[in-house]
């Protein structure tokens, strides 16, 4: 027999294998099919809990080693790399779990919803294009990751800034009820020319529709040509008239005219592509139970179009709505994704960002965080790593019950982390002695030190909103950002040391305490404990009188720029494959920026001796 | 590995197609043969003996998308190098996630071609670590949903995928895997780590130096011992044997050093090289991990035996390793030294793909692009230039559309319909045959199109077909003749379309490009000639503006005839055409002036509608080549403009009357006496009036530049 292989039908079907975690929960998976269950379900769950981890899947993070948030970054830099990957890459799987905390058991809903940007409207929305890293999407491979069921069948949605545009180009008849209100100025000579002579047309185009019906023509020909001659068009099985209008006032004053005289047409206003208004659609009801059914009916259309259009989007406003708290592991890189992709574009201001999130979720923890108020800790930036730990140093006992039961299918594996989430944060919460029902009461000050703290990396509280706290490991030392000087255009890939110890002999300003280390394989940066010395050598770098080993190396190509050179690089989007060529760019162009904002608060970062990258962000 | 290997057995199951409507007695349908990583190495062995014996191979390929902006897509109004630009964009940003490869072997006693359809499955991994720098490729959202309509099986790709190098980077893992370790490994003094001598700071070096030197020095007595003395007890206490195995590493005793963490290690190296004339650290390479050794030796010339041995181990393992991960290019590389007929269809897209991907990066003109691509493949064929260029080819097509699909049912509907022509075969088919492993089939259809196998097998036989309607006759065709060769063909030889829309073909040969002959082609119209001196860029202008209404706008300033047409961009973009080129370089002086003066006058101008939010930008043709040859890809024009860092609103032109007088531009510029003009308009000139403002020249040239703007006052009034 001759084996006949039809791939097509049957696509690779994907079973995770060999990663069998220690806790295994079940998942609900959501995909389009189900999406509309899901969403009832989740919303009764989402208002019996009381709070909601969440944990984000993206086909990527940064380009080049230096785009990556790290130690040396300032809230504005960090952030704008952090925009920068939000934009450039696609989120394929958001799992979101609506949690309660009660003692020692956390009851978890959760979820993991398959998300795709399909061009459901073919308008373009909500994104042209996205970029994947292939390491990610091996990474996901991995981790038995369905890559057709996300593609075939993620959900689709779209940001409100979106939504706003998609609905001005899909240009649908909006009901003119909802949409006109009652004029305000007296009408004009000209607009009372116009009322009467609508007004007659459609008395005119009204009776012989009425009459029409109750003649009964049978023949097609004659139907159609007095529909022609009439000037009549049909909304659905209803005789309808359009009017067109040049102005809004024309509008309007339909609108008005229509409501004094006609109780039984319902009016449509047809907008042009660009938002304005095209023409008036008149539809004639045959009673005011057909009136009202229309309009019901037109009700039904819309909020299934906004439906439609908004899709998954509908979880993030059901969690913006509850305002209950949000948490999760990295909530600079998730709260930008959820932003860029589900409010509107990302402010090129950390400042505006923060507004604009603080107004849709009031509380945010960050569990990384969290972690740091138990004490210093060395290297646990994953969430297994910061489980295991704190099962090695505490006594603090959860027990998870799920919604879905233990895990019998494995297809529901995906979406694992955002259980784990749960668990560490009430585990957290246990260990920090923190009652969480106290979070719910406004007057429950002790989470407040961990809400809405946004890091940009460990190492850096920097950018918490409220002072944050700053016990770190290793002692990192605070550096004012101006001790920062960038150095690059140095021969043979040189070490940290070998570097430091080329400049240590180079120059006066070297003679100080110093440090060097390297941001990627073209860049380093040097940071002075000294005050002022960065800029005695940033002068000395561009001053006639450089000599000795150091004007050997300028000659050989060594640059140095201050740490304002860098935050240029990352505000006008010079993301280069190394540093060193995005900081010369940078370099030349003029400073704008320093002028735009001239009180530049000094700005620190928490300094400490590697700047070991983690890899292990999958 | 077990679910990895599912799809294939998987998919091993019965099943009919669907659609056999025409078909009396269904064509079979075994698949194509898919190619992913599991059986690659077998799949190449055989491909290379197909390859070898074919008349010509057709290819085809499958990518994540085609333009990276709406903008990027092909318009009537590309010049040539343009079209270019955005080819090589294309194939710079996306990824190519199939290709198909289908050589064709005409067998004279069959009577028929034999066609062995491959699928490949690329995906490319970063299997040997080049630099930090991340693979990185776009998707375009809609191609991927086309795709995801006909079931593409995106796992199969990114689960299973061939990787692959290019040439350039098959070099820089070369340079990177072979040399600089190897010489760390056989001089290990030349390594800079070494010579260094790690500085024993920490008490707690000291001591692990002193005790490693210790135990070293007994593990070598004992050898020596042993040798003379015949077996001995063991002396060694458990919790060493842990970390110091004995072990034999190429006929020498070694200690296999175990649970050491890489400080340590690099003590006990330094230990070793300082102390121990007759043991030699290795560090051994394994098929997954990598083992440090301590290795006695005998004499010097064992030792460097030892060390020639471990060089030469590393070098092969190395090199292995490199070739697996070339991959997937092994297979361009076939087709590259074979010197086959490549046969594609509209397939300028995939020879970038290829270059790009597997050969080199892509060069920044079309000119060297085709010299590159005629030097690795001398003979291409585009099944859309044959169908386009003959006149019988023509007829046979009904003037119908040449797409790959309907080209297939039209030319050889035997094998897209699974019938004979019964009644109207007055003229024969190709017949084409097709392997697939064990399986063969004289009318074989898959119907899995949009598969780039699928779609490769098409092309060759539309290409078959079409040679046999252009009078070759395969029957008297023997195996030694080459196709490559045959005149008929030649005046098709590599030609491609760089552009189907504006009919641009580029020969690979020469690099000369040449408009479609109308006369053969009576489907589309002929091309109006585009005098690209005579068009305006704009963008930036108020969105509700429509191109019509900007014409409108233009028309009224600079008369009813000044414009041509208007061609939209994007809603943020749009061309004007002007009637002349002059007109160009008026229009951009009128803009500037009307923004630098801030009068009533300026305000009741016509074109203030258009200037209206003072944004709008307007430039030459040239400008829009420097943005499309750009990296950046916003979606929108004007955004995308920014990026590249355009910060001038209006590019003025130096216009050629103007140049051999004096530069009146700047002079007018000057004598706006405006310093954002400078610093707004891409000046050329301005340095030139600092340096020459001899001021009876200046003067004149103010008075020269006042009567300009006076005479375009009147024209607009007009």
């Amino acid at each position: 027999m001759v084996a006949l292989i039809r791939r097509r039908f049957f696509g690779t079907k994907i079973s995770p294998n060999s990663h069998r975690h220690k806790l295994q929960w079940s998942v609900k998976q959501v995909t389009k099919s189900n999406f509309s269950d899901s969403l009832q379900e989740f919303k009764s769950h989402l208002s019996a809990s009381d709070f909601v981890a969440v944990s984000l899947q993206n086909t990527g993070s940064f380009s080049a080693p230096w785009n990556r948030v790290s130690s040396f970054d300032s809230p504005e830099t960090a952030y704008l790399k952090v925009r920068r990957a939000a934009e450039r890459f696609q989120l394929l799987q958001f799992a979101i779990c609506p949690f309660t905390i009660s003692g020692s058991k956390v009851t978890a809903h959760p979820y993991n919803f398959h998300l795709f940007p399909r061009d459901e409207l073919n308008i373009g929305m909500p994104s042209y294009s996205f970029s994947c890293q292939t390491s990610y999407l091996t990474a996901m491979a991995r981790q038995g990751f369905d890559f057709n069921a996300c593609i075939y069948d993620g959900i689709s949605y779209l940001s409100r800034a979106q939504e706003l545009a998609a609905i001005v180009r899909m240009a649908n008849p909006i009901n003119l009820n909802y949409v006109v209100e009652a004029s305000s100025s007296p009408p004009t000579v000209a607009d009372t020319v116009f009322v009467e002579r609508v007004k007659c047309r459609i008395k005119h185009w009204k009776k012989s529709c009425i009459d029409s019906t109750s003649k009964k023509i049978d023949d097609a020909l004659v139907k159609s040509l007095q529909k022609l001659v009439l000037g009549g068009e049909q909304y659905g099985s209803r005789p309808c008239m359009t009017i067109a209008v040049c102005s809004e006032r024309q509008v309007q004053l339909v609108s008005e005219m229509l409501r004094e005289f006609f109780d039984d047409l319902v009016a449509l206003k047809i907008p042009t592509k660009g938002g304005g208004t095209q023409a008036v659609r008149v539809v004639l009801t045959s009673s005011k139970e057909d009136k009202s059914l229309l309009e019901r009916e037109l009700q039904n259309a819309e909020e299934e179009q906004n439906k439609k259009m908004r899709g998954f989007r509908e979880v993030i406003e059901l969690v913006s709505a509850s305002q209950k708290p949000v948490v999760s592991h990295n909530t600079l890189n998730d709260f930008s994704v959820i932003h860029s992709k589900f409010i509107a574009p990302l402010p090129l201001d950390v400042n505006e960002f923060l507004n604009s999130l603080q107004s849709n979720f009031p509380l945010i923890f960050d569990v990384n965080h969290m972690m740091k108020g138990i004490g210093p800790l060395e290297n646990v930036t994953s969430i297994p790593a910061a489980v295991s730990h704190l099962k090695n140093r505490f006594f603090a006992p959860i027990e998870m019950e799920l919604s879905h039961g233990a895990l019998l299918d494995e297809s529901k594996i995906h979406g694992q982390t955002v259980v784990r989430i749960c668990y560490l944060f009430a585990k957290l919460c246990s260990v920090l002695k923190i009652t969480p029902g106290s979070i719910q009461s406004s007057d429950g000050k002790v989470l407040d030190g961990y809400a809405n703290v946004f890091r940009s990396c460990s190492g850096n509280s920097e950018e918490s909103l409220d002072g944050g706290i700053r016990i770190w490991t290793n002692s990192p030392r605070k550096v004012d950002c101006k001790d920062l000087v960038f150095l690059w255009g140095f021969r043979n890939r040189p070490s940290a040391g070998m570097l430091k110890s080329l400049l240590q002999g180079s120059h006066d300003v070297f003679s100080e305490e110093f440090d060097v280390c390297l941001v990627d394989k073209s860049c380093a940066i040097v940071v002075f404990f000294h005050p002022n010395l960065s800029q005695a050598f940033l002068d000395v770098m561009n001053s006639e009188e450089i000599s000795g080993s150091l004007k050997e190396l300028v000659s050989e190509g060594l640059r140095a720029a201050d740490y304002d050179t860098y935050k240029r690089a990352c505000s006008l989007g010079l993301w280069e494959t190394d540093l060193a060529s995005s900081l010369d760019k940078a370099s030349a162009t003029p400073d704008h920026l320093s002028q735009r904002d001239p009180e530049t608060k000094p700005a620190e970062i928490y300094w400490c001796n590697d700047l070991i990258i983690n890899l292990d962000d999958l | 590995m077990n679910t990895t290997r599912h799809w294939p057995q998987r998919a091993f199951i019965l099943s009919r197609a669907l659609s056999r409507a025409f078909s009396d007695t269904p064509s079979p349908t075994f698949p194509l043969k898919h190619v992913t990583r599991s059986n690659f190495e077998s799949a190449l062995v055989e491909l290379r003996s197909h390859v070898r014996a074919a008349d010509f191979v057709a290819i085809d390929m499958e990518m994540t998308g085609v333009t990276s902006a709406p903008w990027r897509e092909s318009f009537e109004f590309d010049r040539f190098d343009i079209r270019y630009l955005k080819v090589k964009d294309s194939a710079e940003k996306f990824a190519v996630l199939q290709f198909g490869v289908c050589p064709f072997r005409w067998d004279s006693l069959k009577q028929s071609f034999i066609a062995h359809p491959h699928n490949f499955f690329v995906f490319a991994r970063q299997e040997i670590p080049l630099d930090r720098t991340s693979y990185e490729f776009l998707c375009q959202t809609t191609s991927m949903d086309f795709l995801a309509k006909y079931q593409f099986d995106f796992n199969a790709c990114i689960h299973e995928g061939i990787s692959y190098l290019s040439r350039g980077q098959e070099d820089e893992a070369r340079k990177r895997l072979i040399s600089p370790k190897g010489d760390q490994l056989t001089h290990p003094s030349h390594n800079l780590r070494e010579t260094t001598d790690l500085p024993l700071v920490r008490v707690a070096d000291v001591l692990f130096t002193e005790r490693m030197k210790k135990r070293l020095g007994e593990w070598r007595d004992d050898l020596l011992q042993n040798r003379v003395g015949g077996p001995q007890e063991e002396k060694v206490p458990d919790d060493l044997n842990q970390q110091f195995r004995t072990v034999f590493f190429k006929m020498c005793p070694a200690l296999s050093l175990d649970g050491f963490t890489s400080h340590q290690l690099s003590l006990i190296r330094m230990v070793t090289r300082k102390h121990f004339k007759d043991l030699t650290y290795v560090c051994f390479n394994g098929e997954s991990t990598s083992e440090e050794l301590v290795v006695y030796t005998d004499s010097e010339s064992d030792k460097a035996r030892l060390m020639e041995e471990v060089k030469n181990d590393h070098h092969r393992r190395a090199e292995m390793k490199i070739n697996a991960a070339v991959g997937f290019r092994h297979v361009i590389d076939l087709l590259s030294s074979e010197n086959k007929l490549i046969v594609g269809h509209n397939c300028i897209l995939d020879i970038a793909h290829v270059h790009s991907k597997f050969l080199a990066p892509l060069p920044s003109t079309a000119e060297e692009f085709v010299s590159c691509v005629n030097k690795y493949f001398p003979s291409i064929i585009d099944t859309k230039i044959l169908l386009n260029a003959d006149y019988t080819l023509q007829r046979k097509m009904k003037r119908s559309s040449t797409s790959l699909s309907s080209a297939f049912s039209l030319l050889c509907p035997e094998i897209a319909h699974g019938f004979t022509r019964n009644v109207l075969s007055y003229e024969p088919c190709v017949k084409v045959e097709v392997h697939v492993d064990e399986m063969r089939s004289s009318n074989w259809n898959s119907g899995a199109k949009h598969e780039a196998g699928y779609d490769a097998f098409m092309t060759g036989c539309v290409f078959a077909q079409a040679c046999s309607h252009l009078g070759i006759d395969f029957q008297l065709h023997s195996p030694s003749e080459n196709l490559t060769q045959n005149e008929k063909l030649q005046k098709h030889m590599n030609l491609l379309y760089l552009s189907w829309i504006n009919g641009d073909i580029i020969d690979l040969r020469t690099g000369n490009r040449s408009a479609e002959l109308s006369g053969s082609n009576m489907i589309r119209k002929p091309y109006r000639k585009i005098l690209f001196k005579n068009i305006l860029l704009l963008w930036g202008f108020p969105s509700k503006l429509k191109p019509s209404m900007i014409r409108d706008c233009i028309c009224k300033t600079l008369g009813p005839t000044s414009v041509i047409c208007t061609y939209g961009i994007d809603q943020t973009a749009v061309f004007v055409q002007f009637s002349k080129a002059e007109l160009v370089s008026d229009f951009l002086n009128l803009k500037e002036t009307l923004e630098q003066s801030n009068d009533a006058i300026s305000h009741l101008h016509p074109l203030s509608q258009l200037l209206e939010g003072g944004n709008t930008h307007a430039a030459s043709y040239e400008t829009y080549k420097e943005i499309c040859a750009s990296p950046i890809s916003k979606v929108l024009f004007a955004d995308q403009a920014e990026a590249v860092g355009i910060k001038w609103k209006t590019e003025l032109l130096p216009s050629d009357k103007e140049e051999s007088h004096d530069n009146t531009r700047s002079h007018l510029e000057s004598a706006m006496d405006s310093p954002q003009a400078v610093e707004k308009s891409k000046s050329r000139n301005t340095e030139d009036v600092v340096n020459d403002s001899s001021n009876k020249r200046f003067c004149d040239d103010i008075i020269d530049s006042f009567l300009k703007v006076e005479k375009i006052r009147r024209t607009t009034n007009l």
